[in-house]
């Protein structure tokens, strides 16, 4: 009933020399059978099973990348003003032949009369009248015009359209991008810097010198924010440097909070114990035992940082604290685009559709990264 | 002052852990006033429940926290003062600890030779090949290989590892190991592994050993003399011979009766003792002390516990 | 060796459980881990089979698989588990509640974390009355307070409204086995129900099992690697080693005739109170699942190793009606290989009567 063999001759009639002792001698050991796998291997190899974070991840390197590239795409750069060609619509080439961002825009409640003079409007710029009606006596219709030869710039192509000054948004976009990005960066590695050391010193010591240092945090957290921001951007006048330094003011205390939980998790762990008990000293004991295994939450937060520092930048630029014009940032973008909301909505649009994208790829990103980097899950198909 | 005949010596020591503060101030009496010596060259085994305080008792000796009260000597020289750098290199050097749980005390993140290799460095040694062949030697002793030294502790099995924190304890070559429940957490047939280990090692290089377990069977196999604690206190403490022919206190009677033997003739008429402290003790007169009924052999009781247990030993011998 | 008969015989009596050449296997990306490599077992009305082995035999993945609570990454290969003429391993999760919990009961190994911390323990006990038994909340409520005083929490109606965080680790496991116990199960499995605990109070909840066991004519299936607690509870053995059982038999049979060299070295490797000589240690560690090796999976740590059990498994081999086991020693032509010396004695100082302590 148990075995899977029946009981048959075959088994009885084994040969004689099947049943000789082994001489075994192994009291040591043998060599593993698996082949090792770090750590960081390991939670890339779970990462790649996420596809919506690896999704992210390619988007974000995309975004970086024509963030660097971008601005060589034309002849533009981000501070030329072309006075004549101020608040252009988009005009891409191939696309245009297709009826999208083709440079063209519809005037509405036009007199007729002015769209029919050649002197006013050039025939070849008015593409389609239509909506004929007669309001108080005065004939208006609706009319798409080709900006771009009413303006008489027929080979002139702004890819994503100008600005109030006439110049070329796709450059500005991209390279706003670029300082955003550079400004989230900076302030993120800053806060992650300070926050891990100042968190490392309260959780490992804890007792006074921890109640003392989150007293501290706590003052700080408590002191109104843009506050804060305002005094910086008094002091030092508006640029990158007060930005980041006003990201960095209470950005750090979450990072802070974060690595003292992780400390006071790891601390006393057994292998912690087992070092002490071994004389190592406290510098090693921070660095060596405790820091890299609280690296996982520390980059998570980190990556989930990054998108909430371009969102801050983004709204200290909204209500007018950004970068120094005519320097461009995501933010400023907006800022600006959003005074013209009504009439020429793509100033607003490629900005918005770029900062969401962003924000959500970083946020996917650092959820696969988080879920990945969980030691709980480590060897998990 | 400590006595010359033990190398360790625990002298009234009290371990109590406070929290809260004001009204809501709560104290747990961890180690509650123990005393007892180490010989050199013995095992001394503490065996208890969980919470009764062994462990925390042989962590106050090694200092990974600071007693509440009382003194250890240590070789003739008080290690439970204050702390300075003399006095931890000195601690350091002399005992070292074997952990209870494979998995949790190993540092994930650090390969075997660093783990094992650790202690020489912080002596100072700064040589890489000498401490890699220090390393390799000591892998060889527990039962493992070179080609071990340079993965990760998640690749080895319960056992391995514990030989592993084990390599890392003797490598410093400490005069006395403090073992935390070295084998418990580990499977029933990799436990003999580890025991003939340390029994090894300790006939080897001369090591006093302080064990401290919860399985009386283990403790009894492998200690010379064993204390019984009970909630912070130590209730017994005799020869293993002793402790297991001529229990004394009613908890270690208990304990005794408690444990499973693996034997279905016995089992199934064993007969189990509770221990109630309110039954089995009248403290309301008398207080109890620890005292020497037979040689080597101590009980914490009353006066006039202490004449029937006299008597006890006197009918069983 | 084979006995067909044997197979009859348990159908006419009172066989409850049947479990036939069950495989389980488990997703990783090292590769398949065959937790459970074909097991075949059978549980009895009233009597208690003890499944020994260490971590990583594969004895937890088997009741988890009676209880239908695999993890997702969890194939089923091969094999069923028969009870009230349906087979566990086809049942789908909606049938399952039909089973779970109200005709077989589970105890398992961490008391805390299979109670709900934030609700009241008397309202966990309700609540699995309410769920298995179909009781209004009124009949629950007395009902809970009686299955308490069963399991010996005195002061049941104090303690009906306190959370978990307010009991002990023995009294937590006393809460879990009623609640096992609400739907009133013909089977209990208990899943290393003492290992968590102190001795003292182990043995308070072993006769606790015990009595109720007797006292509701329970069928049990006890999980534990602790050959005492075996010694204990157990009418039937079954040893388990990598994935496979490989020796089963009585509780005498086991401990005072063990034929598996593995069961030799369980038995022998573990100090007991009368222990003075050194241990006979199992060399090496269990073998990796994923490559589990060619033969008996046991020789790589085997002393009397043949060369056979290097290349082909072996078959049970009869040693009584009750009593198999898989080893090539016991073939005919294998040369007799001697208990070893220390278990020699200590199977005749139990038998003596092992003046033990009471």
């Amino acid at each position: 009933m148990f075995g899977r063999y029946d009981m048959d001759e075959q088994i009885r009639n084994l040969p004689d020399s099947y049943f000789e002792l082994v001489d075994q001698d192994q009291l040591a050991d043998g060599a593993l059978p698996t082949t090792p796998i770090g750590f960081f291997k390991d939670a890339f190899l779970r990462f790649k099973k996420n596809k919506v974070s690896m999704f992210s991840f390619w988007m974000i390197v995309f975004i970086i990348i024509l963030s660097v590239i971008a601005p060589f795409f034309n002849r533009y750069s981000y501070v030329q003003q072309h006075t004549q060609l101020r608040d252009m619509p988009p005009r891409i080439p191939v696309l245009e032949k297709l009826g999208i961002a083709d440079g063209t825009r519809v005037l509405t409640n036009r007199r007729k009369a002015n769209i029919e003079n050649p002197d006013l409007f050039p025939p070849a710029s008015v593409l389609e009248v239509f909506n004929h009606r007669v309001v108080n006596g005065v004939e208006v219709v609706d009319a798409v015009i080709d900006m771009y030869s009413y303006r008489n710039a027929k080979d002139v192509y702004f890819w994503f359209g100008s600005d109030y000054l006439g110049r070329d948004l796709f450059t500005r976009l991209f390279w706003g991008t670029r300082m955003s990005l550079l400004i989230a960066f900076f302030a993120v590695i800053t806060n992650i810097i300070i926050g891990t050391v100042y968190g490392a010193i309260s959780g490992y010591y804890g007792g006074t010198t921890d109640m003392l240092m989150m007293r501290i945090t706590e003052i700080l957290a408590g002191i109104p924010y843009l506050v804060v921001v305002m005094l910086f951007i008094l002091l030092f006048g508006t640029g990158m440097f007060s930005i980041i330094f006003a990201l960095t003011v209470t950005g750090w205390i979450g990072t802070a909070r974060l690595v003292r939980a992780q400390f006071y998790r790891f601390k006393g762990r057994e292998y912690v114990l087992a070092a002490r008990t071994l004389g190592v000293p406290d510098r090693t004991l921070i660095f060596r035992h405790i820091l890299p295994n609280s690296v996982g939450p520390i980059i998570t937060r980190a990556m989930i940082a990054i998108p909430g520092a371009i969102f801050s930048e983004s709204f200290l630029a909204f209500i007018g604290l950004g970068l120094q014009a005519p320097r461009p940032s995501i933010g400023i973008l907006l800022s600006d685009g959003q005074k013209v909301l009504l009439q020429y909505p793509y100033q607003t649009l490629f900005p918005a559709v770029l900062i969401s994208v962003l924000m959500i790829s970083f946020n996917l990103f650092a959820n696969g990264l988080r879920d990945s980097l969980d030691p709980t899950k480590r060897g998990e198909e | 002052m400590p006595s010359s005949e033990y190398l360790l010596e625990v002298q009234g020591l009290r371990q109590y852990f406070a929290s809260g503060r004001g009204k809501n101030r709560l104290v747990v009496k961890a180690v509650d006033d123990i005393s007892f010596g180490v010989k050199p060259a013995e095992t001394f085994g503490l065996v208890g429940e969980s919470g009764c305080g062994k462990t925390t008792t042989g962590r106050t000796i090694i200092r990974l926290c600071d007693p509440t009260a009382g003194r250890v000597f240590f070789d003739g020289r008080e290690v439970s003062g204050r702390m300075t750098n003399d006095l931890r290199k000195y601690l350091t050097d002399n005992i070292a600890m074997i952990f209870q749980d494979p998995i949790e005390s190993l540092n994930p993140r650090m390969t075997i030779e660093e783990i094992v290799g650790e202690g020489l460095k912080v002596r100072g040694l700064k040589d890489k090949a000498e401490i890699r062949r220090r390393v390799v030697e000591m892998l060889v002793k527990v039962g493992l290989n070179e080609e071990h030294a340079t993965r990760y502790p998640h690749e080895f099995s319960g056992g391995q590892r514990q030989r592993i924190g084990i390599a890392r304890a003797v490598i410093v070559k400490p005069k006395m190991i403090i073992a935390d429940e070295p084998v418990s957490a580990l499977d029933v047939s990799i436990q003999a592994q580890v025991i003939n280990l340390l029994n090894d090692l300790k006939e080897e290089l001369g090591l006093t050993i302080l064990f401290i377990a919860h399985d009386l069977s283990v403790v009894k196999y492998f200690s010379n003399r064993i204390g019984v604690m009970y909630y912070g206190r130590l209730v017994e403490v005799a020869k293993g011979d002793d402790l297991y022919k001529n229990p004394l206190h009613p908890y270690t009677r208990a304990l005794l009766s408690a444990i499973p033997q693996p034997n279905p003739l016995t089992e199934r008429t064993r007969q189990r003792v509770d221990y109630v402290p309110d039954r089995d003790h009248d403290y309301s007169t008398e207080q109890p002390t620890m005292v020497e009924v037979e040689p080597e052999h101590f009980v914490l009781c009353s006066p006039s516990e202490l004449l029937e247990y006299r008597r006890r030993i006197a009918q069983n011998v | 060796m084979q006995d067909r008969r044997h197979v009859h015989e348990t159908r006419q009596d009172d066989t409850i459980l049947r479990v036939r050449d069950l495989k389980v296997s488990f997703r990783s990306y090292g590769g398949l881990v065959q937790a459970v490599r074909g097991i075949s077992f059978d549980l009895k009305r009233g009597e208690t089979v003890a499944v020994v082995g260490e971590s990583g035999s594969g004895k937890s993945v088997s009741i988890k698989t009676i209880m239908g609570i695999l993890p997702s990454n969890a194939i089923i290969e091969s094999g069923e588990i028969m009870y009230d003429g349906k087979d566990l391993t086809k049942v789908s999760e909606d049938d399952f509640h039909e089973i779970r919990g109200k005709r077989i009961g589970l105890i398992f190994q961490d008391p805390l974390s299979a109670l709900n911390p934030i609700m009241k323990i008397g309202k966990q006990i309700t609540e699995a009355l309410v769920l298995a038994q179909k009781m209004n909340p009124k009949e629950a409520r007395g009902q809970a307070l009686e299955l308490m005083n069963a399991v010996g929490i005195s002061d049941a109606e104090r303690r009906f409204d306190q959370y978990p965080f307010q009991f002990s680790g023995g009294m937590r496991q006393r809460i879990v086995i009623a609640i096992a116990l609400a739907g009133d199960p013909e089977i209990l499995i208990c899943d290393e129900p003492t290992t968590a605990l102190d001795v003292t109070v182990q043995a308070r909840i072993l006769e606790l099992i015990n009595s109720i066991k007797k006292s509701r004519n329970l069928s049990v299936i006890f999980i534990t690697h602790d050959l005492g607690v075996v010694a204990n509870m157990a009418d039937r053995v079954n040893v388990m080693y990598a994935g496979k059982i490989v020796e089963t038999g009585t509780s005498e049979e086991i401990f005072f005739d063990p034929a598996h060299p593995y069961t030799w070295a369980l038995l022998s490797s573990m100090p007991d109170l009368e222990t003075k000589e050194r241990l006979l240690a199992i060399p090496g560690t269990p073998p990796n699942m994923i490559f589990p090796p060619k033969g008996d999976a046991f020789a790589p740590r085997n002393k009397n190793a043949l060369k056979i059990d290097l290349e082909m498994e072996p078959p049970f081999f009869k040693l009584s009606e009750t009593h198999y086991a898989a080893t090539w020693l016991l073939h005919p032509k294998a040369p007799k290989v001697e208990l070893p010396e220390v278990l020699k004695a200590r199977i005749a100082r139990m038998k003596g009567g092992g003046e033990l302590h009471a």
